[in-house]
């Protein structure tokens, strides 16, 4: 062999190799190809950012939007270029409806039903063989639960504060307001005239419209929290309803010690040093009470109840929800709190407990609905040429706590309302005439500025019909604020206003 | 569905159709073109059969294995030795290079001969061609056949 | 004193060539040349059906002009009776045909341009670089027959390669951020596309020579084993080649096209992995240099991480291509009824350069994505067969050479397209529209058909004369 062949190798084995690594490269395009043209399509073809979806919602009608009497919320109007925009009844409705813009996109119920009120099918045949006919698109009427003048008189009853009103009829899980402030001009979003005027400035508010506060906004829920606690301590067979801590009333006054720690409460004075029981408790909001009622629970039972009305996991609902917390969820402790300090301050709504206005709704309606939770429905049906109508039914979310446990806290919630002490912090939260549940709560934020006011209940408390859950940003105690505001937004409802 | 519609469906897929078609006859092609390919002998060297040598040696009919550098000539170091008049000590050098074999006269004095032709340098040398180197003449053949 | 006989054959010019020409049938070509010949019509009446609602073709006179110029290509080569390649034809005949139909489809006033004297719209245009593709790969493939005239001048070649970087880099326009296109006089290129293929020339030149030093290993980096040091110096100056690309074309794509050809042939030519390794160091090395330096760069590889991140604005392109393949879903929605125009306007305004897989995507769908691909791995794969098969060294690297030109270039805009790469901007070889892609790109492939003659001019011998002696003397054989 010559010097110039040694150590060569056959080229033919170096471009096998190489044909191999190009061929896997193309067979891994294959693969691509596939990915996004059959299992990622599903969801794309439906996406607002699809360019056959823009075009629709340019030319194509899209489905209106009814509320429970019927009223359209969301129409349709033609612009001098012959494109179709979106108009809507009112700003009350903003945050729950959203919007749909050729600029902006969507938001709200626009965004989470696009599809439908597109009038994509989600039947692949049907899609497929619409691909070649005219009309591809059948776009869906959406009719809600909701009802414009409930919400209306939410938003009017918050007026210029902040907050958020949720009611809900606790035995079908209807949601008849969810009425978020401030509110926003989705009109003039969808208008691609002033789209962006209005978008920009809305955008500027520092007091963020554009946020539903009633679904994706998170508080420190204060002493509404207790409710929570109360269904995990009965449910768990921690306490039952004549529990009393004989160490109670003195932690009242040098503060109960928890692992060193002073959890403290304002005294009762007057309860004197009696030893209050569950409803008793509940009715002056004592907070050393449900401390020990939590830790006689533990972390792990009370974690469980929660997330069984839809804690920890975004709520099963037609809108994105934020997430409702006990806890972090990182420390050692069952449960996943720090330490009992920690589980203690939660159990009476502070410590790293945050919550949606929606989820403490759903509390009240469990206690409303004997116990069992009914998860909560905004649309109720969906109307298509094709297809006709598709009627949404009512869901349970489970049995909660048994009807005897359900009974007991709905009594100690009348007496937060209607007893003669309960009365003082939830001054006008009674629904004339008709007997009131409910449970005020004052959650303060750590020193800055005035706490949120809140307030869960429920009417008429012998067989509930409606649930509410009322919270106001950073506006004083629960029972000056936020009661009245659900007393007479109940006694609306019940009075016929839907 | 009405009929356009039909038609419509028919074209879309006969198109599709075609170029799959299209393929499926090219692969065909290609796996003939590759089967072919790996019938070829691994060893593809050749040999070279004698066709006539006054001289007896070689021997008439005689085959020889080539390597890819093949020496030949009247010197015995050679791989072929060719005992002939006009045949020099160092005459002529048969090399396999990518996948033909070449012919280098090695500035004999009488010269080698492809086809007939004289042997200017370097010439190719293909299957079926013959070689003459004095009067001895030779055949390229494929190794096994 | 060694190659006058071989020699005089090639350049005793047409009269050599004239006298030589027997009628050979080349019956595979014309069997399959026919089945692209269906699919063109097929496909043009499926497009008439579907944007005018009528039977017929689509644009008869485009058609059957290509459809004609198939048939000429085809018997010019029978007339000239070379035995060359009869798949490789076909092949790009079929992307061509389907090139045709996609810019006929496209809004035509996506190109303007007039050739002389009459104005012409993006399919007519495409057209004209069609035909004249076909005319230079069939021309090729019938009058090449020697490769001297590539591999004796490698270095000229290299320096006219690198001139023509230079002459981009000091006289291109700046086109979308890209300082990619030349302008001299009436005629408009992108010489990054000839560049190529000048490359690959020298690479196969160079490669092929320095064979079996390269595999020598007598120097370590680490725990590899090395070539001598000096044999390394064309690698790294591909690395800086690339990189020097990149900079200052900002072109991505083409640096990643040199430098993954490159790394293939240095592969081919050596066996050995371990430069391919430290190939792949000094790639990664300098892509993350790149990245650190060139906001971009960067913007194209955060674009690429997750495009869903501003669909409306950076990842708009990118968005709107996966959503074309979406709803081309399967089986998809048929020539001439994807791409919704939004406001008049299609929604991936540079469908017809760099998304043209996208707007296949969403017409045929996932099985024609899988087709095209195919397509281009035939391609390969007959490059790489005749590369195989080639008589030497210079031509095998040449050939495998040229068709990783074609492969990997369609590898990494429809990676791009299909979001396995970040997108780059170079063109879907054959399909996308640009007259520099498709001429030089058929320019690949006449020499590609010139290669693969079997009977073509036999490289010149080696030689060995001189050294066989010289080892006789010293007694090693």
């Amino acid at each position: 062999m010559l010097g110039s062949h040694e150590g060569r190798q056959p080229i033919g084995r170096a471009t096998v190799h190489v044909a191999i690594v190009v061929s896997l490269g193309f067979v891994l395009l294959a693969v691509a190809a596939g990915y996004w043209g059959v299992i990622a399509a599903a969801d794309l073809v439906r996406s607002p950012s699809d360019a056959a979806v823009i075009a629709a919602s340019r030319t194509v009608p899209r489905g209106l939007i009814r509320d429970r009497a019927g009223k359209i919320l969301a129409d349709n109007k033609l612009d001098p270029n012959g494109e179709m925009y979106r108009v809507y009844a009112g700003k009350a409705i903003s945050q729950v409806i959203g919007y749909a813009s050729s600029v902006y996109g969507r938001a709200g119920l626009e965004r989470a039903y696009d599809a439908e009120l597109t009038g994509l099918t989600d039947d692949p045949l049907t899609d497929a063989l619409a691909k070649f006919g005219a009309d591809r698109y059948d776009p869906k009427d959406l009719s809600l639960s909701l009802s414009n003048e409930l919400q209306k008189a939410g938003v009017a009853a918050l007026g210029k504060r902040r907050g958020a009103v949720v009611m809900l009829d606790p035995r079908n899980g209807d949601v008849l307001a969810l009425a978020s402030t401030p509110t926003y001009d989705a009109s003039g979003i969808a208008d691609p005239t002033t789209a962006r005027d209005t978008f920009e400035a809305i955008q500027a508010d520092p007091d963020l419209p554009l946020l539903p506060r009633a679904t994706l906004g998170r508080y420190v829920p204060g002493s509404v929290f207790k409710i929570v606690t109360a269904i995990a301590a009965l449910g768990s067979g921690a306490i039952n309803a004549t529990t009393t801590y004989e160490e109670q009333p003195g932690s009242e006054k040098r503060g109960l010690l928890v692992e060193g720690f002073r959890v403290r409460d304002g005294h009762h004075p007057s309860t004197g040093s009696t030893a209050l029981d569950l409803i008793g408790a509940t009715e002056v909001s004592c907070n050393i009470y449900y401390a020990l009622a939590g830790l006689d629970t533990g972390g792990k039972d009370l974690v469980a109840y929660a997330n069984r009305m839809g804690f920890g996991s975004p709520l099963p609902f037609d809108l994105p929800t934020a997430v409702s917390q006990v806890t972090n969820g990182d420390g050692p402790e069952p449960g996943g709190f720090t330490d009992d300090v920690e589980l203690a301050n939660a159990s009476y709504g502070q410590a790293e407990a945050f919550v949606t206005p929606l989820q403490m709704a759903l509390v009240a309606a469990t206690v409303a609905n004997d116990g069992e939770l009914m998860r909560p429905r905004l649309v109720t049906a969906i109307t298509g040429e094709r297809d006709g109508t598709t009627a949404v039914a009512p869901g349970s979310m489970g049995r909660i706590l048994s009807v005897a446990d359900a009974r007991d806290i709905n009594a100690a919630m009348v007496r937060a309302v209607e007893g003669a002490l309960g009365q003082q912090f939830t001054t006008g939260a009674k629904v004339p005439g008709v007997t009131t549940a409910g449970k005020s709560g004052t959650a303060e934020l750590g020193g800055s500025g005035e706490p949120h006011s809140w307030f869960i209940g429920f009417a008429p408390a012998e067989d509930p019909t409606i649930a509410i859950a009322v919270l106001v940003e950073q506006s004083g105690r629960g029972g000056e604020v936020a009661a009245p505001i659900a007393g007479d937004l109940m006694t609306l409802y019940l009075q016929g206003l839907r | 569905m009405d009929g356009f519609t039909l038609v419509l469906w028919a074209a879309r897929l006969l198109f599709l159709a075609l170029i799959y078609l299209f393929l499926a006859r090219v692969i065909r092609a290609l796996l003939r073109d590759l089967r072919a390919a790996t019938r070829e002998p691994v060893d593809r060297h050749g040999r070279l059969i004698v066709l006539e040598s006054p001289g007896g040696e070689p021997m008439v009919g005689r085959s020889f294995g080539l390597d890819v550098i093949t020496p030949l000539g009247r010197d015995v170091n050679n791989a072929i030795v060719i005992d002939d008049a006009f045949a020099s000590a160092d005459h002529a050098v048969l090399t396999y290079r990518g996948q033909s074999w070449y012919v280098e006269d090695l500035g004999s004095t009488n010269g080698s001969y492809v086809n007939g032709l004289r042997v200017d340098g370097v010439a190719p040398f293909g299957f079926g061609d013959e070689l003459q180197i004095g009067e001895v003449r030779m055949r390229l053949e494929r190794a096994n056949r | 004193m060694t190659v006058v006989a071989t020699d005089g054959r090639t350049l005793d010019g047409l009269t050599g060539v004239l006298r030589r020409i027997r009628p050979r049938p080349r019956w595979l070509e014309f069997r399959l040349l026919a089945l692209v010949a269906f699919a063109v019509v097929a496909g043009s009446f499926s497009l008439a059906l579907t944007v005018d609602g009528r039977f017929g073709l689509y644009d008869v006179g485009a058609t059957v002009l290509f459809l004609v110029a198939l048939a000429v290509a085809h018997l010019a080569q029978v007339l000239a009776g070379r035995r060359t390649d009869q798949i490789l034809l076909p092949a790009v005949a079929m992307l061509g045909g389907i090139s045709l139909l996609l810019m006929q489809r496209l809004p035509q006033d996506l190109v303007h341009q007039t050739i002389l004297g009459v104005p012409l719209g993006l399919a007519e245009v495409q057209l004209v670089w069609l035909l004249s593709g076909l005319a230079i790969a069939t021309t090729l493939g019938i009058v090449v027959r020697s490769d001297l005239w590539l591999r004796r001048y490698k270095y000229t070649w290299a320096a006219v390669g690198v001139g023509l970087l230079l002459l981009t880099f000091l006289f291109g326009t700046e086109l979308n951020g890209q300082r990619l296109t030349l302008q001299i006089g009436p005629i408009a290129g992108q010489p990054s596309e000839l560049l190529k293929v000048i490359l690959v020339v020298f690479l196969a030149g160079y490669l092929s020579e320095n064979r079996s030093l390269l595999v020598q290993q007598d120097s370590w980096i680490g725990p590899l084993r090395m070539p001598p040091l000096p044999y390394l110096a064309p690698m790294v100056a591909m690395w800086a080649i690339a990189l020097g690309i990149v900079v200052v074309q900002r072109d991505l794509g083409a640096a990643l096209l040199f430098f993954g050809v490159f790394l293939a042939m240095l592969y081919v030519a050596t066996g050995r992995i371990s430069l391919v390794i430290i190939g792949l160091i000094l790639f990664v090395l300098g892509s993350a240099l790149m990245a650190v330096l060139f906001q971009h760069v960067r913007t194209r590889v955060d674009i690429w991480i997750d495009p869903f991140a501003d669909p409306l604005g950076a990842g708009y392109q990118v968005v709107q291509a996966l959503h074309a393949f979406a709803r081309g879903g399967l089986l998809g929605v048929g020539l001439g009824a994807g791409l919704p125009e939004i406001g008049g306007v299609i929604p991936i305004p540079e469908v017809h350069t760099d998304f043209p897989l996208a707007a296949l995507g969403e017409e045929l769908g996932m099985v024609g994505v899988i087709a095209i691909l195919g397509l281009y791995l035939v391609v390969i794969e007959r490059g790489m067969r005749i590369g195989a098969a080639a008589a030497d060294d210079f031509r095998s690297l040449l050939a495998i050479g040229l068709s990783l030109v074609i492969g990997v270039q369609a590898f990494i805009i429809a990676a791009g397209n299909l979001k396995v790469l970040p997108l780059t901007g170079v063109t879907l070889p054959f399909i996308s529209y640009g007259g520099s892609s498709i001429l030089v790109n058929s320019l690949v492939v006449g020499l590609l058909l010139a290669l693969s003659d079997k009977g073509v001019e036999p490289p010149p011998a080696p030689r060995v004369g001189s050294r066989w002696r010289r080892l006789r003397r010293s007694g090693v054989a």
